[in-house]
């Protein structure tokens, strides 16, 4: 996708764009590096005055590789491993991070990502290949009124999960809040999906359509197939989104128990001020799961991020 | 138009229910998750909740919040906030762009490093920031102490409060914590603008380019006349989606400043929650929201108006 254009610059010296690259490339990952440096940090490293950047240091030498103090503690704070001999590995993670909020987590990022791709491929397509009363109203007041960001609706929503739960009514937070990220995402996605249907040719379902076939199964049968990778990029996008809320869930969710992991990491900051270690070991068990789905799947990412960011 | 037609006449004559059925789920939806919200914000801000129950107040939600400091210091904060943001990684996101547009090796490796803070959390990639500048424990933060370096007395990058401020009631110069806020925000934001300038110079026919050079144009010149006016469009769509998620961003403030020191860093966004949350105002929360909403839809509608010009002249290619 990146490779076929010749540069404008064909003068400019190779070395100079990658040292440039390179420069640009440390910026963006040295807060990452230094993050995982702290996360394997002893609190005793932690709290020295003034800081140092690698454990390292002995009385007599500045920086003694051999003499190196790294530890697991931070992570073991998160973590909270139990032995407990009748489980599967002879133990089990008793913390709150791991067994309950990234739990919920992925549940709530997995539903809410299926969902959305579904819905919005069901949109999508009847967006591009069908022309109808409205086509264009709607399709403009979607992105136009309902894009406006999360923020500015959680007031309302907050209200509205204050009275569903006062109401009596059989209410979940956790169904309300899938719903919300749906609502959420779905505006974009369907967009995305809209121009993915439109790059796939009409000719085979039209021949389908000629030969008796009914929209719905021409759909399943025929374009479906051909649409998957564009909605799996949906799904994907509205993963990551989810993933990495923070806002809803931690607002529109009552129970501790139900609350995502973006609010535990939250917590922690309160309970651990100085506990850098642990604070950095939570970073790193949250965001290792999306940047190893993102290495996995960077080229749907990218084309589900062209599509929507050009569009809006 | 025409096209879409004849497509119909062909083979998609239909009946109006296929279409209706497959987008009324998504509409559903919608309705309840951001239609019904946004008229029930309305309502809230024009009522204010008594003992006896929620009663209509007028304007006066508005009138409080346009008197509050809160409110008046937000909108400095947060114009300082999106000029630094927008322009920072428009900048940098163009000559990212601009570098990774030309022949060179290792491109997919570049890319996909480079975009790996985009997928990080808001409120994560906050707090990696607040570890690396925490004062006295933070990694640089000895750096930033040392008044050798910055003098008089070094800076505590999240403790120290805003300078005197040199037009009244508008906080500039920033605190210490804003501009921190500003490059840990550019260094999110970052990869996603290089994705979008890069995306739209591939969109540039090569010959353009090359018939620039033959024509005795310069690199500089090049980008300058013929590579910046043929991206105009989608830059401005990034900047305007730079403005609505830099508007719009929360959790970045949670975990590095938390709006602090003082208000120095809370933008409007945060202050809403300040207001509705904090102080459990919630009448006046909502026509803060109001005021948000409207800005951020004049953006949505600006870029839908630009794409859909971009689109018409794209045809005519």
């Amino acid at each position: 996708m990146f490779s076929r254009r010749p540069g404008l610059s064909r003068k400019w010296n190779k070395p100079i764009i990658h040292a440039a690259l390179i420069l640009i490339t440390l910026f963006e990952m040295l807060p990452i590096f230094t993050t995982v440096l702290i996360s394997f940090k002893s609190q005793q490293d932690i709290t020295r005055k003034p800081p140092v950047l690698l454990p390292c240091d002995t009385s007599e030498k500045l920086i003694d590789l051999s003499a190196c103090r790294w530890s697991v503690e931070g992570y073991k704070r998160v973590l909270a491993p139990k032995i407990k001999p009748d489980s599967l590995l002879g133990f089990e993670l008793s913390g709150n991070m791991v067994r309950i909020y990234l739990v919920n987590n992925f549940i709530y990022a997995a539903a809410a990502s299926f969902l959305v791709m579904i819905l919005a491929g069901a949109s999508g397509y009847a967006f591009s290949r069908f022309k109808f009363r409205g086509h264009k109203v709607l399709l403009t007041g979607i992105i136009a009124i309902t894009s406006v960001p999360l923020l500015t609706n959680l007031l309302a929503l907050y209200q509205m999960v204050i009275s569903f739960r006062k109401s009596g009514l059989p209410f979940d937070d956790r169904v309300f809040i899938v719903v919300v990220y749906i609502g959420f995402y779905l505006p974009l996605s369907i967009w995305i999906a809209k121009g993915f249907f439109d790059a796939i040719p009409k000719d085979m379902e039209e021949a389908a359509l000629i030969d008796g076939c009914s929209p719905m199964a021409a759909l399943y049968y025929i374009t479906m197939p051909l649409a998957m990778p564009g909605l799996l990029a949906v799904a994907l996008l509205a993963f990551v989104g989810v993933w990495n809320d923070f806002m809803a869930g931690y607002l529109l969710i009552a129970k501790n128990e139900y609350k995502p992991a973006m609010f535990g990491l939250y917590e922690f900051l309160g309970q651990n001020i100085l506990n850098l270690q642990v604070l950095a070991a939570a970073c790193i068990i949250i965001a290792l799961p999306v940047i190893i789905l993102f290495l996995f799947t960077r080229k749907s990412f990218f084309k589900a991020m062209v599509e929507g960011g050009v569009k809006g | 138009m025409s096209q879409e037609q004849a497509d119909i006449k062909q083979g998609f004559r239909t009946k109006m229910f296929t279409p209706f059925w497959l987008i009324l789920p998504s509409l559903l939806i919608l309705f309840l998750i951001q239609v019904y919200p946004t008229l029930y914000t309305i309502v809230l801000s024009f009522q204010d909740r008594f003992p006896t129950g929620w009663e209509f107040v007028g304007l006066a939600n508005f009138k409080q919040l346009a008197g509050s400091s809160l409110f008046q210091k937000g909108i400095g904060h947060t114009i300082i906030f999106l000029i630094g943001y927008v322009f920072l990684t428009t900048v940098f996101g163009f000559i990212t762009a601009l570098l990774l547009n030309t022949e060179i090796h290792y491109k997919g490796v570049y890319i996909t490093l480079l975009f790996i803070p985009w997928v990080i959390a808001q409120i994560i990639a906050g707090m990696v920031f607040r570890l690396l500048f925490l004062p006295d424990y933070g990694l640089l933060s000895g750096i930033m102490q040392n008044p050798s370096i910055f003098p008089p007395n070094g800076i505590s990058v999240l403790t120290a409060t805003a300078p005197q401020s040199w037009f009244g009631n508008f906080p500039f110069p920033p605190s210490p914590a804003m501009y921190l806020l500003i490059l840990a925000s550019t260094w999110r934001a970052l990869p996603f603008v290089m994705l979008l300038m890069l995306a739209a110079m591939q969109m540039i026919p090569r010959d353009i380019m090359e018939s620039a050079s033959i024509d005795g144009a310069n690199g500089w010149q090049a980008i300058r006349f013929v590579l910046i006016p043929l991206m105009l469009p989608s830059m401005v769509v990034a900047i305007f989606n730079l403005i609505l998620t830099g508007m719009n961003s929360v959790g970045i403030i949670f975990s590095l400043t938390g709006g602090g020191p003082g208000t120095s860093t809370s933008l409007l966004s945060f202050a809403l929650y300040t207001i509705g949350w904090g102080q459990l105002r919630f009448g006046r929360a909502a026509a803060l929201s109001m005021i948000l909403a409207l800005v951020n839809w004049l953006m949505i509608m600006a870029t839908l108006r630009i794409t859909r010009v971009e689109e018409r002249s794209s045809q005519h290619v």
